[in-house]
């Protein structure tokens, strides 16, 4: 199935180059008029221009113009990453008759003229080599054609927070069935727990319950409440989901009367309320709970092991809905899409000592204030001190608790806390003018619309703002009053004051088991711990991985409004995919070479996807393609080189490597980098404009995996001064695990080089993340030191040793 | 939302659950044990007392612990044990 197909190629190959100024992006350190005039002399290349602005209308125009006049046959653009525009110029070729996998693109600005901002020469140097090694492959491009896989038309919601809600009532509307499971008895999420929402003070609970009910009416809607997504298997448009449904013990004939509950002798703290309230073993969590149903927490009930020693609740409900018989089940399910809309956990403070939450009763969170002023809650809407039950004079709100330190918690801003601050402030002076409010600050972020007033309210109504936050908090012992101390930053003096109550404002951190969710999609995650999206600017909601998109705080901290908006979007792009009914998987797969093939079965063990399988019989193996990944490390891995990958084929890599040591290889770094999380930090670099050193060439894998031996053989064969693999961090790999074969393959390379009396650090291997430009850009500065000492001799020990690795490919 | 719970929590009071009063007769026991071994609440124990069968009969250890389920008077062989409501005409303490 995957046997080379040689389309239709003609044979002289004709390419065509364009070197992009970007504005002054690139033109501003890069000689760009320079580096044409270097890529018109190159081999296969007939035409080569310079122009402002290549992804303009006109620029495209003008290549597809020339791919007809001139007879191209290969495009070559040097502008920006592939990551942002190759996906526009494929389109371009395509328009104009050109297969895009004829298509290859130098990036000269993220990895370039942004990175060497002050050095015109060295950046044009770096430019003409990186065109050099873009021609070289594109030289060695074949036309590949993608295969259609169907998208199946039914969609997964995992979360059923508001913008879980969100997302399965758009598709459902649309006309898509939507499983949307739960993993608590109800959905509802943070938004049910909060009292009122900023800026405009609406009633939480009374503007999201008609959406909850709405999502338990809905035609096209499955609720799995009480449930979890405990495996995932397939690819974009035909996912295999396992649910695990926890049992109720409480059928659906539940009418949500409550005669159950009001005669079940077991008090519990209700989660829900952030344990303020008292529930029943047998309980709903809150009033509006969709589903109604009522559920038994089996952890309080009395009757553990199908023993029923006390049948009180069984007794009192009159339609007969409870049975301790109730197993778990598991769900199986098919769907085209998912969106993960798993929110976020709010930070616990009792990790910060000196605030006391834990110790004093009288320090609590921004999220049992919401209990407590909500009319639902368990002192019915009277802001209550926990102490006393007394309603107290002076209140002040700690800000940033868990967010925005570097000691303590989390280093991001949670987006949410200044609003909220403000939002609650307002609360207690309309319900009690009289009470002295405090806000302790860092900074306070009103950005969005409507906010400012909000915050210009507060301080008319009286609110006191203070910068700077307290560095401890003391309990009066008697009265359990507090005593604040700290510094106000503004006035540069030290404060202490007396309160009754203090309300720490957590910040959010991700869910602690997003890591499941991780592992279960194949997502990757940021530093901060929030899962990333494709492109930050352009494909906010997509993940890396086709066919899962993002809504709510499962991707960063976020207000309901834009969790509403982000919902909605998922929910849209996820439309896209299903409404078209298929989708086409780059043709970067595996190709075969049967006669080389010894079936000794090693690319099957190293396939994350298990989508190669040795047939033993026929003594080859057969690639699965619509289930193939594309990493590649199955080439990689064969040692008879009867594997390559599609668009990353040995001979392309080769001819870029090549290319980067025809000249003064000897100052040179050859790096490989993973398209999802090193190529992305490099270019993160350059966005950032973070400047090193530019004797690094950068050659572009799928991932990490795909960098064979023989590769890092070749450059040192070559003469290269060091090499860099660089790929995500172990457990973070857009293809599941395909790093660890990195990992091995530099280990064992690394004992060869040191048994042939090599210098080993002149191979360094990287982890970093889409984000950690910082990181990429100072491994390169470190990188020049050993390239400076680098011996003459050694460069030339290292071209022995591999001598074998120049015979062809 | 793993939020830690660790405060009691604020309307316990409003709460009332039943009061019971357990009644053991003595002398009616086996000393079989069922009512000790299958109390959720843990209500009983073994008394030191020998009663007219010759076995240690249950004893009470917290009487305002149990929630009158009767699970003892359904699994007691010899009816040697049962629970009414306390009925407190001026309210129950503790």
């Amino acid at each position: 199935m995957a046997e080379r197909k040689e389309l239709k190629n003609p044979g002289e190959i004709r390419i065509g180059v364009y070197v992009c100024h970007c504005g002054l992006n690139i033109a501003g350190s890069v000689d760009c008029e320079e580096v044409a005039k270097y890529a018109a002399t190159l081999p296969h290349v007939v035409l080569a221009k310079d122009n402002r602005y290549t992804c303009s209308d006109q620029g495209q125009e003008m290549i597809k113009k020339d791919i007809k006049e001139h007879k191209l046959n290969r495009v070559v653009v040097a502008s920006c990453s592939p990551r942002l525009h190759e996906p526009t110029f494929r389109k371009t070729c395509e328009d104009a008759g050109l297969n895009k996998y004829l298509f290859e693109m130098a990036n000269i600005r993220e990895q370039c003229s942004w990175v060497h901002l002050h050095d015109r020469r060295a950046a044009t140097e770096k430019a003409k080599d990186l065109v050099k090694m873009a021609v070289a492959k594109a030289a060695l491009l074949q036309p590949a054609e993608e295969i259609e896989v169907p998208i199946i038309q039914e969609a997964l919601v995992i979360g059923g927070g508001v913008a879980g809600i969100q997302a399965a009532l758009d598709l459902a509307d649309t006309g898509y069935n939507v499983y949307l499971v739960e993993k608590e008895p109800s959905i509802g999420g943070m938004m049910a727990r909060i009292d009122k929402t900023f800026p405009t003070m609406d009633c939480s609970i009374c503007i999201l319950a008609p959406k909850m009910s709405d999502v338990g009416h809905h035609p096209n809607i499955e609720l799995l409440s009480n449930s979890e997504v405990v495996d995932v298997k397939g690819y974009i448009g035909n996912f295999n989901v396992k649910v695990l449904k926890k049992p109720r013990y409480v059928k659906s004939e539940c009418t949500a009367c409550g005669e159950c509950s009001k005669v079940c002798p077991v008090i519990a703290p209700n989660e829900f309320d952030a344990g303020l309230a008292i529930r029943h073993a047998i309980y709903t969590p809150f009033a509006q709970a969709v589903p109604s149903t009522y559920i038994i927490d089996m952890s309080r009930c009395l009757n553990k092991d199908g023993v029923i020693v006390c049948d009180k609740c069984i007794k009192a409900c009159e339609r007969q809905a409870i049975d301790f018989e109730m197993k778990p089940e598991t769900i199986e399910l098919k769907v085209g899409t998912i969106i993960v809309a798993i929110g976020a956990d709010v930070f616990d403070p009792s990790a910060l000592p000196n605030y006391g939450y834990g110790k004093y009763s009288n320090v609590i969170t921004s999220l049992e204030f919401e209990r407590l002023i909500n009319a639902g809650g368990p002192s019915g809407g009277h802001l209550i001190r926990p102490s006393d039950m007394q309603i107290p004079q002076r209140v002040a709100f700690i800000q940033c608790v868990g967010s925005r330190s570097d000691r303590n918690g989390r280093l991001y801003c949670s987006n949410v806390c200044c609003m909220n601050t403000i939002k609650d402030s307002l609360l207690i002076k309309e319900h009690w003018p009289e009470t002295e409010i405090y806000v302790f600050y860092v900074d306070i972020r009103a950005y969005g619309k409507g906010f400012e007033d909000l915050y210009k309210r507060a301080k008319k109504e009286g609110v006191i703002f203070i910068r700077g936050l307290p560095a401890e908090i003391i309990e009066d012992r008697k009265t359990h009053n507090l005593w604040l101390i700290g510094e106000n930053t503004l006035q540069k003096e030290l404060y202490k004051i007396n309160v009754d109550m203090v309300i720490l404002s957590v910040g959010l951190e991700p869910r602690k088991d997003s890591e499941i969710i991780q592992r279960l999609l194949t997502l990757s995650r940021t530093q901060d711990g929030f899962f990333m999206e494709a492109h930050p600017k352009l494909r906010p909601v997509d993940a890396a991985t086709g066919g899962i998109f993002f809504a709510g705080c499962a991707e960063a901290p976020k207000d309901i409004k834009d969790s509403v908006t982000q919902a909605s979007a998922a929910a849209a792009r996820a439309g896209i995919l299903m409404a078209k009914g298929k989708v086409t998987v780059e043709a970067i797969t595996p190709i075969s070479y049967a006669e080389r093939c010894k079936a000794c079965g090693l690319c099957t063990k190293v396939c994350p996807y298990n989508a190669i399988t040795l047939n033993k019989e026929l003594k080859r193996i057969e690639i699965i393609e619509a289930a193939c990944g594309g990493c590649g490390t199955c080439a990689a891995e064969c040692p008879f080189d009867a594997l390559t990958q599609n668009h990353f084929t040995d001979e392309q890599i080769l001819a870029q490597i090549d290319a980067v040591t025809e000249f003064d290889a000897e100052k040179k770094i050859v790096a490989f980098c993973c398209n999802w999380c090193a190529y992305a930090g490099a270019d993160f670099a350059g966005v950032s404009r973070m400047q090193y050193p530019p004797n690094v060439r950068i050659i572009r894998t799928m991932c990490s995996g795909r960098v064979a031996p023989k590769f890092i053989e070749r450059a040192f064969a070559r003469g290269a001064a060091a090499v860099l693999v660089a790929g995500c961090h172990p457990g973070d790999c857009h293809y599941i695990n395909a790093n660890y074969q990195t990992k091995r393959r530099v280990e064992r390379f690394w004992e060869k080089m040191e048994k042939n009396g090599l210098n080993k650090e002149r191979l360094q291997l990287l982890w970093v993340t889409a984000a950690e430009g910082e990181r990429f850009a100072s491994k390169i500065q470190e990188m020049q030191a050993i390239v400076e000492k680098v011996s003459r001799e050694e460069i030339e020990n290292a071209k022995k040793v591999f001598e074998k690795a120049l015979g062809g490919s | 939302m793993p939020v830690r719970l660790w405060r009691a929590p604020l309307d316990t009071q409003k709460v009332k659950p039943p009061k019971a009063e357990i009644h053991i007769l003595k002398d009616q026991c086996k000393g079989c044990g069922f009512c000790i071994h299958f109390c959720p609440k843990k209500v009983l124990e073994e008394s030191e007392e020998i009663n007219a069968r010759g076995v240690h009969p249950p004893k009470i250890v917290d009487e305002s612990k149990c929630i009158l389920c009767s699970f003892c008077t359904s699994v007691c062989p010899d009816f040697a044990i049962f629970v009414v409501e306390k009925q407190c005409k001026e309210g129950c303490q503790t």
